[in-house]
């Protein structure tokens, strides 16, 4: 399935006027309108942020959707308030890693289920599909329970410091990374890799040599994911964090709650702080668009 | 894993099958056991060993751990102490059964999935369909289709939580049109706000099936539909929904189980402890876990 749907979206046929007028499928006006009226939907919203983030705070209590009064200094009070750097430093260095590492781990098992056959494969590869549905809130406890348990038995204090999230993100992003490599490795041609054997090249020269240079966008691809899954998680980090190692995700969450006792949350600066999460995402998807829609239908991740 | 066979019996093996030395079909077996080309006495085994220790460690052992505990006599303050705890068998999925909310946020969560993703589906047609033939600026229009989906979900219910808050834009928006509302994030209205916002940020994930969908629909099609002059409403209803109903199907499979499973968006939109209405099985999940 995943293979289907890895292919660009992009129109099959150079479509000259004449041809559009055949694959046509709605009337112009209406074309018109549902553009018009999702365009509006998806637009407000995000207009909103942007706006928002220049206001000032009773403005947005109020419910103006146009700043009232300019205010951009929420951009720089965001750093102070809370420690948002710190966080967004937290979520660079730990998503960062969790990118690099998983692909690698990702490239090197899929190479090995991709290009040599025992028993046992077809299981490995249907467990690959069957790991990435298990719910997070079901993994959180018994996650939580074993790496307690690592800290009495071993002393090995993990929770509460950023390997913790490295680890269960790692983790997490495994499964669909490996199968995102497996899609991708399997349309590779393996001549190169026979020629290569043949000159008496080991695997991990035929891997590192020729296999990994050849596949980069499919790499590409699985780290932003890893990325993404450790750069959106909510669940884990709020669990296993405290205030030195909290990921930007978290960070985001205290605006809404640093002004409690009747004073009105600081919403300028929550959007703000907002847009400065999403932008990196949303760049990402923009310019990698065509190599990670593929990936976007195949599993709805995001 | 000794062959009894010459080794010139081995390398020939192959080769009489027509394929070249050392390829075996992907997905199959070796299509003669006794010909083991020299791929498969040396397969690097240790390349999965990584990623398959931790994905034992860190998936497998706790849902087996979560199996265990299950079974098991044990509260916040005796958790670290789970090796010691007394078997208690099912009598912790009868007390969750009975005497805690969970058979209501089931059936709140089952009605969330399924509304979202059934609501959600036209939207993703139309746009699908809309954006399907070329015009000036469509790949502007189909960047910002994207944006809703790509957002982090908890920069959505950040956004959504303040736009829906009491006397926020939204409800000024609804009060220029003479709508006056209750409250959006409390009380039985959260429910449908929670729809709603899902039913934002998860429409272009059906516009993005439904597209590549519409993909697989010939030219030929096309200009048959137009020699035997079909209207559009015709030519949609008769001739391309057959094609998308594979992908709207799988779709709302996938969107009904992301729905069901989504955490972020009701945390961050009404926080913990959740309002009775979308107290969601996964939001009761970590409330009764921490």
């Amino acid at each position: 399935m995943t293979e289907v749907l890895t292919r660009p979206i992009t129109p099959r046929h150079p479509s000259t006027p004449r041809n559009d007028d055949v694959t046509r499928l709605l009337p112009k006006p209406l074309l018109v309108i549902v553009i018009a009226v999702l365009l509006v939907i998806v637009l407000a919203p995000v207009l909103y942020i942007l706006f928002a983030s220049i206001n000032s705070d009773v403005s947005v209590a109020q419910g103006a959707f146009f700043p009232t009064e300019l205010h951009f200094d929420n951009y720089v009070k965001i750093w102070s308030t809370v420690d948002l750097g710190n966080g967004l430093f937290n979520s660079v260095v730990v998503c960062g890693a969790v990118a690099i590492v998983c692909a690698l781990l990702a490239v090197s098992s899929a190479y090995v289920l991709v290009r040599y056959s025992f028993r046992g494969r077809l299981t490995v590869l249907r467990a690959l599909l069957g790991l990435q549905s298990i719910p997070g809130t079901l993994m959180l406890l018994p996650v939580f329970v074993l790496f307690s348990t690592a800290a009495t038995t071993f002393g090995i204090q993990i929770i509460g410091t950023r390997s913790a999230l490295f680890i269960t993100y790692l983790t997490f992003a495994l499964p669909f990374s490996t199968w995102v490599m497996v899609t991708y490795l399997r349309g590779l041609p393996r001549e190169l890799e026979e020629a290569a054997r043949i000159d008496g090249a080991s695997s991990w020269r035929i891997l590192t040599r020729i296999v990994i240079p050849l596949s980069w966008p499919g790499i590409v691809v699985s780290a932003i994911f890893a990325f993404l899954l450790g750069w959106n998680d909510v669940l884990f980090a709020s669990v296993m964090t405290n205030p030195e190692s909290r990921t930007a995700a978290i960070a985001l969450q205290v605006f809404g709650a640093t002004q409690e006792g009747g004073a009105i949350p600081l919403y300028g600066e929550m959007m703000a702080a907002s847009l400065i999460c999403a932008v990196p995402v949303v760049v990402l998807y923009l310019v990698f668009q065509r190599y990670l829609v593929g990936g976007l239908t195949a599993g709805g991740v995001k | 894993m000794t062959t009894t066979t010459p080794a010139s019996v081995t390398r020939a093996a192959p080769q009489a099958d027509g394929r070249p030395l050392g390829s075996t079909p992907t997905g199959g077996r070796p299509a003669r056991r006794r010909g083991r080309s020299p791929n498969e006495r040396n397969r690097p085994f240790w390349m999965l060993a990584p990623g398959g220790i931790l994905m034992i460690l860190v998936i497998v052992v706790p849902l087996i751990l979560a199996i265990v505990i299950s079974l098991l006599d044990l509260d916040q303050y005796t958790l670290r102490s789970w090796l010691q705890a007394p078997f208690i068998g099912l009598q912790n999925f009868i007390e969750a059964l009975t005497r805690s909310t969970l058979l209501r946020s089931i059936g709140i969560s089952v009605s969330f999935a399924a509304i979202a993703a059934v609501v959600t589906l036209p939207i993703g047609v139309a746009a699908a369909i809309a954006t399907q033939n070329k015009f000036v600026g469509r790949g502007l229009v189909r960047s910002i289709f994207l944006i809703p989906y790509v957002l982090p979900a908890f920069v959505v219910g950040t956004v959504w939580r303040t736009m829906l808050q009491p006397g926020g834009v939204v409800d000024d928006a609804l009060a220029s049109f003479g709508i006056h509302t209750g409250l959006w994030l409390n009380g039985p209205q959260s429910f449908w706000a929670l729809i709603l916002v899902q039913i934002w940020s998860s429409w272009p994930f059906f516009y993005l099936l439904v597209l590549a969908g519409l993909q697989a629909v010939d030219h030929e099609v096309h200009e048959a539909a137009a020699i035997d002059g079909a209207l559009w409403w015709t030519k949609l209803r008769y001739v391309i929904f057959p094609y998308l109903r594979g992908p709207i199907a799988l779709a709302v499979i996938i969107s009904f189980l992301h729905n069901i499973n989504g955490f972020t968006l009701p945390f961050v939109l009404f926080g913990v402890p959740a309002p009775q209405d979308v107290d969601v099985l996964p939001v009761l999940t970590y409330i009764t876990s921490f």
